[in-house]
């Protein structure tokens, strides 16, 4: 038994490895900048759905303000940077770590609250900030922050001729955060969380400490979304409230997880790879016509997807056997 | 010997309605205890209490000399309680095994221990050939079972059944007896509630009746059954007034 599990465990190892190596030799195929900037944002996606996942899709806390995470990334690395000087390396760590106690401190209150009021509670946090951050003056309230360019080098991760340099790190983070969600998911804590998800009373009653199993997951999916952010404030150099912690951005970090596949290793990725360059698709082709056609499309797609395949798209690839013959079940169906 | 575990004039209310009024019991080591009781008697009550679940209004509960009243139900569990729920609560998105390995977790963080760990309990209770299947395709006999593997394999001290005996088949319900025995053989304390006498009263050491929430009587199996008292409880007055 334990072979064919630890089997599966190191095949999706090897997937992983052989498409992070596809993934990085692309741009040698591919000059188009605007193609590239798509393949940065997909990937940049996929690495914050699959942050969020751990939260929402293994520990099953459905977070709706996932952008106040990633704003604060951005955030700290744009003012560590303008005001202080601090480099943009320093400046995503300390945004992490800021964004991992913030969640834990606002988890404290709110992983108490039940269901969609929890939901509820996400949402409203977030906006809260996102207005903070619009009155706020030393941030640069409502006009933003402008990241001054320097020359293009790795120590302050600024490239204004290139987008490759963007790509890789991209490329890093997704990989990064695809290997946390794969090592954690067979360790207690990927355990814990599961349980959680499905029974929390049942966990509770097998020694789970279920509220700090919450606190975890939130502090390490607010942690690597964080990075996402910074790396996003670097990639476009300049940011403001809106651009970084609109509530858009928490939603774009939900849905590849859930078409993907909600709670699953995959899933993230696989979403990503179809929603983002749809969306910059749908919006390039026909959102020129300024009636939101292209949100139409985009928003049927998306319904069409769910409808065909509501426990995500991995499910296609599902290696599951069918469930063993259960006699009891043949005998009720004949 | 002092006993495994020991309640101390428990009483729970809820609101307005007392669940539990003054409940003293004791579970010596390695007995197999049956909680009977007709439906209302504050069996599950009293089960949720030792279990952690919720903390009585008032009295204590004393758990291998020491008490543990005011512990959450993941610190007793730590401590060597155990238990099913009456209403099966599977981890129904996780297979059968993993089922099994989040309670194994509770003694090892090594996964490899874990998992080891978790086969062994299935096959123990005989669920063996089902480790890969998802929970939530199990029949609701594989599903109590999966529910006592779940707390096995936290490795109890006192193991605590809600009853797993109950709507099953005749089969499957000796099939069940047969794997509490083998549970009590194993060294671990079994605390049962249940309410089908007759499969019960063969199988437990002894029997505490609850009526009303109280403690009606307790004794050896074959006496509780004969006892007026417990008919009437049972049946009503008219039914005890041959006995």
């Amino acid at each position: 038994m334990d072979k064919a599990f630890i089997q599966r465990r190191r095949r999706d190892l090897v997937v992983a490895a052989c498409l992070a190596a596809i993934a990085a030799a692309v741009p040698m195929f591919v000059k188009d900048v605007y193609v590239q900037n798509i393949m940065v944002l997909t990937l940049l996606y996929g690495a914050l759905s699959q942050s969020w996942n751990i939260l929402s899709g293994y520990c099953g806390q459905i977070s709706l303000g996932h952008a106040l995470y990633f704003g604060l990334g951005a955030y700290t690395t744009a003012i560590l940077f303008t005001k202080f000087g601090v480099l943009p390396w320093f400046g995503m760590l300390s945004g992490g770590v800021l964004s991992a106690i913030i969640a834990m401190a606002l988890g404290y209150p709110c992983f108490r609250l039940g269901g969609h009021y929890f939901v509820i509670a996400t949402i409203v946090i977030a906006e809260i900030t996102l207005l903070l951050f619009h009155n706020w003056d030393w941030a640069g309230a409502a006009l933003g922050i402008d990241i001054p360019v320097r020359r293009d080098s790795w120590v302050t991760f600024q490239f204004t001729r290139s987008k490759l340099p963007y790509f890789y790190f991209a490329l890093g983070l997704a990989c990064v955060a695809w290997f946390v969600t794969w090592w954690l998911e067979d360790s207690k804590w990927g355990y814990w969380w599961r349980a959680v998800k499905d029974n929390p009373v049942a966990a509770e009653s097998l020694g789970v400490d279920v509220f700090n199993s919450k606190m975890g997951a939130a502090a390490v999916s607010a942690f690597l979304v964080a990075i996402g952010g910074s790396f996003y404030a670097q990639f476009v150099s300049y940011i403001d409230p809106e651009s970084v912690m609109g509530f858009q951005f928490s939603l774009l970090m939900a849905l590849p997880a859930v078409l993907g596949g909600i709670g699953t290793l995959w899933g993230p990725l696989l979403g990503a790879v179809i929603l983002i360059p749809l969306t910059e698709l749908t919006r390039s082709f026909i959102g020129g016509s300024g009636r939101g056609i292209d949100l139409i499309v985009y928003g049927g797609l998306i319904i069409a997807i769910s409808l065909a395949r509501p426990q995500g798209l991995v499910s296609l690839f599902s290696r599951k056997p069918k469930p063993a013959a259960n006699p009891v079940r043949e005998a009720v169906a004949s | 010997m002092t006993a495994l575990l020991e309640t101390r004039n428990i009483t729970q209310r809820f609101s307005g309605l007392t669940a539990n009024s003054d409940v003293s019991i004791s579970v010596g080591r390695g007995e197999i205890v049956g909680l009977i009781g007709p439906n209302g008697a504050g069996k599950s009550t009293l089960f949720n209490l030792i279990a952690g679940a919720f903390k009585p209004t008032e009295g204590s509960i004393i758990f291998n000399g020491e008490d543990v009243t005011a512990l959450p139900a993941a610190e007793r569990c730590q401590r060597g309680i155990g238990r099913t729920f009456q209403v099966v609560k599977s981890f129904e998105s996780m297979t059968v095994i993993e089922n099994v390995i989040v309670g194994a977790l509770v003694r090892t963080t090594v996964m490899r221990e874990a998992r080891r760990k978790a086969q062994e309990v299935l096959d123990f209770c005989g669920l063996g050939g089902r480790a890969d299947v998802l929970a939530s395709d199990l029949v609701p006999s594989e599903k109590r079972r999966l529910e006592v593997a779940r707390a096995l394999a936290t490795e109890p001290k006192l193991l605590l059944l809600d009853e797993v005996l109950t709507g099953l088949t005749p089969v499957e319900s000796q099939k069940g007896v047969e794997l509490v025995r083998r549970v009590r053989d194993t060294g671990i304390t079994v605390l049962m509630v249940e309410h089908v006498m007759e499969i019960v009263m063969p199988l437990v050491d002894r029997a505490i009746v609850l009526d009303l929430g109280k403690v009606l009587i307790e004794g050896k199996p074959t006496d509780v059954v004969r006892d007026p008292k417990v008919i009437s409880a049972y049946l009503g007055d008219r039914h005890a007034v041959g006995a």
